[in-house]
């Protein structure tokens, strides 16, 4: 049910890298609507994306939470990709090159096809930003059109688990290598307000094999670049950036998709203790923009 | 927002209640840059009622910081309640701040040798 929009601006909602974490955004929009609180615009990061692409769509929370279930299972990652292990191990005889990726992906690539089709970024009933990382160069790019299956694939393409992905010539891989929680790219389309959901990556509870070292070294590096980007964003940004941070007690793990009620919740807690100052912020800026009107 | 000041051991003492955000950032800047002004260069702020800060309250905050600094002092931070320690250590101020367990050994701190 949508229920009329109290406030006459809207919020940005940008949701960060965190796997299936990123549910809990599905708690803040249930906190906007109870408010009337509009979403002007979505970005979404990694996981995120998902997240934030099937809202932009119109679906409603409880729908995207039952296609999180059908869509991100452990079983994405089941198959290995028995060509990237032999070219890791015989570069030259194999021909290694930059599609590099140890989880084959054709799964993946059914569900998101399933759950997307042929739906485009730029025909979003709101307006959607999904980011990925330039694989030649690091950049962050900013996807405001085309498919949302590439963009969404570009996205979720965790280095060494899943092969970068080819958008219009060039190689995109996970939009965390470059921003977590891309605050910056709702600033830069005019964002006034902008409610940020993100997330820490895990730190490994054991160190028990190369692929656990691999996601700790990454943790450490993307919790680290989460902080700075988070820091400079919030320094350089004249508005107001709302971080809204769950706080799980429970370890949530990549695809620990029968917490996604628990998710939710958190993420419905986090952002209810938020929602006082958001709608004092919003009601003063209505006022501001009156009396300018006046 | 409420701001109550006070004396310790010759340290200004500014106690903050509530919200530092968009809509009381400038009214934190402007007191504390007041003190400043007035040759309160050794500030705490103390932290244990403040249960929110956001992007504007952090801008606020390191204002403060910079100021205290230029003028030889320093605004260091007490009883900081979990939630804005989340904001401030995911924001990197706990790496640029000094902040401490309670008001008391926040003031005592600026005795210690720098």
């Amino acid at each position: 049910m949508n229920l009329p929009h109290r406030h006459q601006r809207g919020v940005a909602v940008v949701i960060g890298s965190g796997s299936v974490k990123c549910a809990a955004a599905l708690g803040l929009v249930n906190v906007l609507n109870r408010a009337g609180i509009a979403i002007d615009m979505l970005v979404g990061c990694s996981a995120g994306c998902l997240y934030a692409t099937m809202l932009a769509a119109g679906r409603s929370t409880a729908e995207a939470a039952e296609m999180t279930r059908q869509l991100w299972t452990s079983t994405i990652t089941d198959q290995h990709n028995r060509r990237a292990w032999l070219k890791a191990a015989f570069p030259r005889l194999f021909g290694f090159d930059a599609r590099f990726g140890l989880r084959d992906d054709r799964l993946v690539m059914e569900r998101l096809n399933a759950a997307f089709g042929d739906a485009r970024i730029e025909a979003m009933p709101t307006p959607l930003f999904l980011t990925a990382t330039d694989f030649a160069n690091g950049n962050q790019a900013v996807f405001s059109s085309g498919r949302a299956v590439d963009a969404i694939r570009a996205s979720i393409a965790v280095p060494f688990l899943f092969s970068p992905w080819p958008i219009d010539g060039r190689l995109y891989i996970d939009g965390y290598m470059s921003d977590p929680l891309p605050v910056g790219v709702a600033m830069r389309e005019g964002a006034e307000v902008i409610v940020a959901m993100g997330f820490d990556s895990p730190y490994q509870e054991h160190i028990s094999n190369a692929g656990r070292f691999a996601f700790q070294v990454s943790a450490i590096l993307s919790n680290n670049l989460l902080k700075s980007q988070f820091a400079f964003h919030g320094l350089a940004h004249h508005a107001e950036i709302i971080p809204i941070i769950p706080e799980f007690k429970q370890r949530i793990r990549m695809f620990d998709i029968e917490k996604i009620p628990y998710i939710i919740e958190e993420g419905e807690r986090a952002a209810d203790a938020q929602l006082p100052y958001l709608s004092r912020l919003l009601d003063a800026q209505a006022a501001v923009t009156a009396g300018g009107a006046a | 927002m409420e701001i109550e000041l006070s004396l310790s051991g010759g340290i200004t003492v500014v106690g903050i209640r509530g919200s530092v955000d968009g809509l009381t950032a400038d009214d934190l800047m402007r007191i504390l840059s007041d003190r400043v002004s007035e040759g309160a260069v050794r500030l705490v702020a103390d932290c244990s009622a403040l249960d929110y800060t956001s992007s504007a309250g952090l801008r606020s905050l390191l204002g403060a910081v910079k100021l205290a600094r230029q003028h030889g002092g320093d605004l260091r931070l007490a009883a900081i309640q979990p939630p804005v320690l989340r904001v401030l250590d995911l924001s990197g101020f706990t790496g640029i701040l000094k902040y401490y367990p309670d008001v008391e050994t926040a003031v005592v701190s600026f005795a210690e040798p720098a």
